[in-house]
């Protein structure tokens, strides 16, 4: 009969440690790597229409109440366009608000690379100086911009903005009937997204993390 | 302090008046969004409720808040956006139900502010209800 040799254990309750870790530190490792895959794997929702394909932002220039401003001033950063009127006291300001809150959730370096352009469709009413106190309210960042009924036209035209004066009342005067999309160019200038009304800041600023990744 | 503690209380004793209950229509969470000098106008929004077995109609609304307050609908047709007052009849609250006033759909438009909408400020505004009569509530402005 052979004597079977077992080691003495130094402290059963240990060693059991020891073999119930050697289990599950790969295995939690393996999940772990496997979520992480997953989620890199799974597509970002975007919270409007993505544009396929390359369609390049066309450039223009307007005013602000600081002086002219082109798109391509800022080059290389996410630039979010919205074409609006201050005397909008419902959806203009909502979208705004959302818009503004969305890049306040980001990291300060994040934010640095997002600017949002508020394009007046109703240059009659909003001027330059009315336009920048108008939008740094909601963000000092943010930039208003105006010009001539033409220019105003022209710039809608190329980004498919569609815009009327309505008909409001002897108070409001005339109201402005306008598409309410917020326009989002990436950091290589071209049109990636458009958002509808109503989307919410933390759907906006999930874009933007993603935009920024 | 003083001023915003005052206005508390009579904000709280307008809700309690509002929500004890019985009464024939019920205004909830009024609010409007803060908004600088310069925006001209502004909206306020609600939850209105009608505790009777008669449909009732919002018809008009003031505040001293706005040079004219009126009763406006955002939509969206075709995928342009739009604001026009409502049709005569007013914001109908149907019998045992609510309407809720919100962004982007039923709104009170205050046109011509007459003061900075300040996250914290409130602002009484009148509602005349066809059957209700008046009910006064203070809508509160804070983002969202
Ligand atoms: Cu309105």
């Amino acid at each position: 009969m052979t004597e079977t040799l077992v080691p003495e254990a130094e402290h059963p309750s240990s060693r059991r440690w020891l073999g119930l870790s050697v289990l599950l530190v790969p295995l939690l490792i393996a999940g772990l790597v496997f979520w992480w895959g997953f989620n890199r794997s799974q597509p970002h929702q975007f919270s409007g229409s993505v544009i396929q394909g390359l369609s390049a932002a066309p450039d223009f220039t307007l005013s602000s109440d600081r002086g002219p401003v082109s798109l391509s001033d800022y080059a290389g950063r996410i630039v979010m366009i919205y074409f609006g009127y201050t005397f909008c006291p419902d959806v203009c300001p909502t979208t705004l608000a959302d818009a503004a809150a969305a890049i306040d959730s980001l990291s300060d370096d994040d934010a640095e690379d997002v600017q949002l352009i508020f394009v007046t469709i109703d240059p009659a009413r909003d001027t330059a100086d009315r336009l920048g106190e108008y939008v740094r309210h909601f963000d000092d960042r943010f930039v208003g911009l105006t010009g001539t009924e033409e220019e105003i036209g022209s710039v809608a035209t190329l980004y498919g903005i569609y815009y009327r004066a309505g008909e409001g009342s002897e108070a409001t005067g005339y109201l402005m009937e306008h598409t309410a999309t917020l326009l989002v160019i990436d950091q290589a200038g071209n049109l990636k997204i458009v958002i509808p009304f109503g989307v919410e800041s933390d759907a906006i600023a999930s874009d933007l993390e993603y935009m920024l990744r | 302090m003083k001023v915003t503690w005052v206005w508390s209380i009579a904000a709280l004793a307008l809700v309690a008046a509002a929500c004890g209950g019985g009464a024939d229509i019920e205004v909830a969470d009024a609010w409007g969004r803060p908004s600088p000098s310069v925006a001209a106008n502004g909206a306020f929004y609600m939850v209105i409720t009608n505790n009777t077995d008669s449909a009732d109609h919002l018809v008009a609304a003031s505040s001293p808040a706005c040079a004219v307050a009126e009763l406006h609908e955002s939509m969206m047709n075709d995928g342009v956006m739009g604001m026009a007052p409502v049709g005569p009849a007013g914001i109908e609250i149907p019998a045992n139900s609510q309407t809720t006033l919100k962004v982007g759909g039923l709104h009170v438009m205050c046109i011509d502010k007459q003061a900075e909408f300040v996250a914290g400020d409130t602002f009484s505004v009148t509602l005349e209800f066809e059957n209700a009569g008046t009910v006064d509530v203070e809508a509160e402005i804070k983002e969202g």
